[in-house]
C-alpha cells in the first residue's frame, strides 16, 4: 500500500528524519482544525499517485483569505481517478538545492537497491535524470545495505555527502523494520546551514507483512476512509476497488487476473465497470457475508444498470456456491438490477438445479463471452428505459 | 518430454500435508498420477494415506523425494523453503498467497545460493498434463498438447486454457509463476525450457500489469533466438494506478509496469499480444492450424 505523504512523513519523522511542519485536513475536520502554520504555506493533495503538482494538486496559500478556498478546491479534486480525501498543509522550506535518495528492491535479482542523485525534483523520471542516478545493490540484509550506501558517497558532491549518508543511515533500518517496498525522498532539500529536510516522501509498504506490522495495521484501522482498499482487505480478506462511481456494470467476480481482464474487456466495449473485485470464493467457508457486502456496494452505485457475476469453478464447487448467492440476494433486496451469472466447472448441473428450484430470475450462462454480451445488453436496455422515463418526467 | 525442467515421475513430498487444503489437494495430486511419496507435518494424522515425517530431511532420507509442494500458510513459506533446501530438495512449489516481500527476498537469495528452483509464491503450481501436477491447476483446463504455458494469474489462465482445450489445444507444460512481485521462477526463466522442447509448438503467456517480468521475458525471447510463436494476454489495462489490484504484484507506479510498456516490449520480441481472451484463442488457432480434437 502506498502511504499518503502525510503518513509517510510521520513514519520518517519518528525515525529521526527532519520534515517540514504539517497538518492533515479532511472535509470532515477542516472547519475545526486550527492552522498554526506561518503564511505562506503549501496545500498538498494526498493521493497515492505521483504527478500531483502537474495535476494542480499542490498550491501555495499566500494569504489567510485564500486558505479556505484553496483547501476546498484541493479536497474537491480527483487526481488520476483518485478522489482527494485529505490535504496536507505544510510549512515552506528555505533550501539551496534538491537531491534524491531512494531505497527499493529489485524483483529479478532479489536485492535491495539504493539510488541517489545530486539533483532531485519532479523530472527524476526523465531519461537524462535517470542517467545521472548513482546506484548500488546489496543482498537483503541491513549491514550489507549500509556498506552498499557507503560505496555511493564518494561520488557525490562534497556538500551532499553528509546529508545522504545521514539520510541513508536513518532510512535503511526503517526499510527493514517496517518491511517497506520503497522509501523515496524526492526532493531531499539541502538547507543553507548544510542540513537536510525531506521535501516529499513516498513509502510503499507490504500488505502481506501486515500480520506482523502492528503499526501499519493501526494506521489502516485508524484511517479506513483514507485507505479503503487496504482496510477492506485487512478486515474482510478480499479485494474490492471502486473504479468509477458513475459506472454502469457491477462486478461480482473471483480471481484477480480474470477480474482485471473482465474490467478491461468491458471498458473496451464502451462500458464503465463500477468496480473491480476479487471476492475469493475459497475464503467463503459456507458463509454468504462477503457476497452480501459486495452486493450492497454494487447496489449503491447510482448508475449501475446490470450486474455480472463470474465463477469459474476449477477447484470450488458451484453446488456449494449457488445457495450462498441465493442467500446473499435475499439479504440485499435493494439490488434490483438484472443479474447475469456465468458459471462453469465443478458441480454445474447440481447448481443449475438449485437455481431452477429457487425461481430466481437470475440469468445463467456457461460461456463467458455470452455472459458479457448479455450483461452489457441489459445495461443498455436499462439506460434506454431510464432515458425514456426521464423524458416523460421532463 | 520435459526432462529438462522436471521429470514427470519425480518423487514429490508435500509440506503441510495434514492441513485442510494440504490433505485434500494431496489426494487430488495422487489421483492425477503425481508420484507423491511422503508428507511432512508437525502433527500426526491417523487418516493420512501416505507416510508422514516430522521434517523434510527425514522424509527425503526415507522416501527419496526430490521435489516438494508446500501447502503452508504465507508466514511459514520462508521456513518451509529453508527446510527443503537443507533436505536437498531440487524444486519446490509454494502455493500460499500473502508471503511478505522481505521473506520472498530472503527465499530468493537462499534458493539461488543453493542452486534449487522455487516456483511461487501465490500460484496454483505447475503441471505436465496427464502425468504430473504439483499444486491445483484445475483438471478441466488441463490436457496434453503442444502449448507451453506461463501465467501470473491462476483464474485468468484457467479460463484461457479451458477455452484453448475446448478448441483442441492442450499443454506440454504449464507453470504458474504466481502473482507476487518477488517470486522464485520468472517468465524469462522458462524461455530456454520451452525453446528446447520439440513438443512445444507455441508459447502462451498470461501476464498482467506491475513489475517488469513481461519486459524481461521479451528480452529473453530476443536473446534466445526462439522462433516459436508467442501469444500473450496482459490483464490490467484499466487498473487504477497506485492501488493493488488483487495480486500483490499488480501495482502500477509512475509508468512502470503498465500495459503499454509490456505490450511494446513483447511485440518487439515478435509476440502476438491480444487484448481479449477471445482474440488470444483465435490467434493460437490461426497460427497453429486447425484444432485437433484429442
Amino acid at each position: 500500500m502506498m502511504l499518503l505523504e502525510h503518513h509517510a512523513k510521520a513514519l520518517l519523522a519518528a525515525a529521526g528524519v527532519a520534515i517540514p511542519d504539517g497538518i492533515l485536513v479532511t472535509a470532515a475536520n477542516v472547519a475545526e482544525t486550527p492552522i498554526t502554520l506561518q503564511l505562506p504555506y503549501m496545500a498538498k493533495a494526498q493521493v497515492p499517485v505521483g504527478g500531483r503538482g502537474k495535476a494542480g494538486g499542490i498550491l501555495k496559500v499566500k494569504t489567510e483569505s485564500e486558505s479556505q478556498p484553496v483547501i476546498e478546491k484541493i479536497l474537491g479534486m480527483s487526481i488520476r481517478n483518485h478522489p482527494v480525501r485529505s490535504c496536507r498543509l505544510e510549512a515552506m522550506v528555505d533550501y539551496v538545492s534538491e537531491a534524491y535518495l531512494s531505497l527499493a528492491f529489485d524483483a529479478d535479482s532479489g536485492t535491495i537497491k539504493i539510488l541517489t542523485a545530486a539533483e532531485g525534483g519532479v523530472e527524476i523520471e526523465s531519461p537524462e535524470m535517470r542517467a545521472k542516478l548513482l546506484q548500488a545493490s546489496a543482498v537483503p540484509e541491513l549491514e550489507a545495505a549500509k556498506a552498499a550506501l557507503e560505496t555511493l558517497i564518494p561520488a557525490l558532491p562534497d556538500a551532499l555527502q553528509t546529508p545522504i549518508r545521514e539520510a541513508g543511515q536513518l532510512l535503511l533500518p526503517l526499510f527493514f523494520e517496517k518491511e517497506a517496498l520503497l522509501i523515496e525522498i524526492n526532493p531531499l532539500f539541502i538547507t543553507r546551514d548544510g542540513g537536510w529536510v525531506a521535501g516529499d516522501a513516498k513509502v510503499l509498504t507490504d500488505d502481506n507483512a501486515l500480520p506482523r506490522q502492528p503499526e501499519m495495521r493501526a494506521l489502516i484501522e485508524r484511517c479506513p476512509d483514507l485507505y479503503p482498499e487496504a482496510a477492506l482487505k485487512l478486515a474482510q480478506g478480499f479485494d474490492f476497488v471502486q473504479l468509477d462511481p458513475q459506472g454502469d456494470i457491477g462486478l461480482v467476480t473471483t480471481g484477480a487476473g480474470l477480474s482485471m481482464q473482465l474490467v478491461d474487456e468491458i471498458v473496451q466495449r464502451g462500458h464503465r465497470p463500477f468496480n473491480f473485485c476479487d471476492i475469493r470464493t475459497g475464503g467463503f467457508k459456507g458463509d454468504p457475508s462477503r457476497l452480501i457486502q459486495v452486493l450492497k456496494w454494487v447496489a449503491s452505485g447510482p448508475n449501475v444498470r446490470s450486474v455480472l457475476m463470474n465463477f469459474f469453478a476449477g477447484n470450488t464447487n458451484l453446488a456449494e456456491l449457488v445457495p450462498l448467492i441465493l442467500q446473499a440476494l435475499e439479504a440485499v433486496p435493494e439490488l434490483r438490477q438484472p443479474i447475469t451469472l456465468r458459471m462453469t466447472g465443478n458441480g454445474l448441473e447440481a447448481a443449475r438445479k438449485i437455481l431452477a428450484e429457487s425461481n430466481n430470475p437470475i440469468h445463467v450462462e456457461t460461456d463467458l463471452e455470452r455472459a458479457v454480451d448479455r450483461a452489457l445488453a441489459a445495461a443498455e436496455a436499462g439506460a434506454a428505459e431510464a432515458g425514456a422515463a426521464e423524458a416523460v418526467h421532463v | 518430454m520435459f526432462n529438462s525442467f522436471i521429470d514427470p515421475a519425480i518423487p514429490v513430498l508435500v509440506q503441510g500435508a495434514t492441513g485442510r487444503s494440504g490433505r485434500s489437494q494431496t489426494a487430488q495430486m495422487v489421483a492425477y498420477g503425481t508420484n507423491i511419496v511422503a508428507g511432512v507435518s508437525r502433527r500426526d494424522d491417523p487418516e493420512a494415506k501416505l507416510p508422514l515425517f516430522r521434517n523434510c530431511a527425514e522424509a527425503v532420507r526415507a522416501s527419496g523425494a526430490r521435489a516438494s509442494v508446500a501447502f503452508v500458510p504465507p508466514l511459514d513459506v520462508l521456513p518451509a523453503i529453508l527446510e527443503a533446501i537443507d533436505a536437498g530438495i531440487e524444486l519446490i512449489v509454494t502455493v500460499a498467497e500473502g508471503v511478505p516481500v522481505h521473506d520472498a527476498l530472503k527465499a530468493k537469495a537462499a534458493t539461488r545460493e543453493a542452486g534449487i528452483r522455487w516456483v511461487g509464491a501465490s500460484t496454483p503450481g505447475l503441471a505436465i498434463p496427464g502425468k504430473l501436477k504439483m499444486g491445483f491447476l484445475p483438471n478441466v483446463s488441463l490436457a496434453p498438447g503442444s502449448l507451453g504455458v506461463m501465467s501470473k494469474s491462476g483464474t485468468l489462465s484457467y479460463e484461457v486454457c479451458y477455452r484453448l482445450v475446448e478448441r483442441g489445444f492442450g499443454q506440454t507444460l504449464w507453470v504458474g509463476v504466481g502473482g507476487d512481485a518477488v517470486k522464485g521462477l520468472r517468465f524469462a526463466d522458462l524461455v530456454p525450457v520451452f525453446a528446447a522442447d520439440p513438443a512445444t509448438q507455441g508459447i502462451v503467456v498470461v501476464g498482467e500489469i506491475g513489475g517488469s517480468e513481461e519486459e524481461e521475458l521479451a528480452e529473453a525471447l530476443l536473446a534466445s533466438g526462439c522462433k516459436k510463436p508467442v501469444f500473450a494476454l496482459l490483464a490490467g489495462r484499466s487498473a487504477l494506478e497506485g492501488v493493488t489490484m488483487g495480486h500483490a504484484g499488480a501495482l502500477i507506479q509512475e509508468n512502470v509496469g503498465t500495459i503499454e510498456t509490456k505490450t511494446a516490449a513483447l511485440r518487439k520480441a515478435g509476440a502476438e499480444v491480444s487484448q481479449t481472451i477471445k482474440d488470444l484463442v483465435e490467434a493460437v488457432t490461426a497460427t497453429l492450424g486447425h484444432p485437433i480434437k484429442s
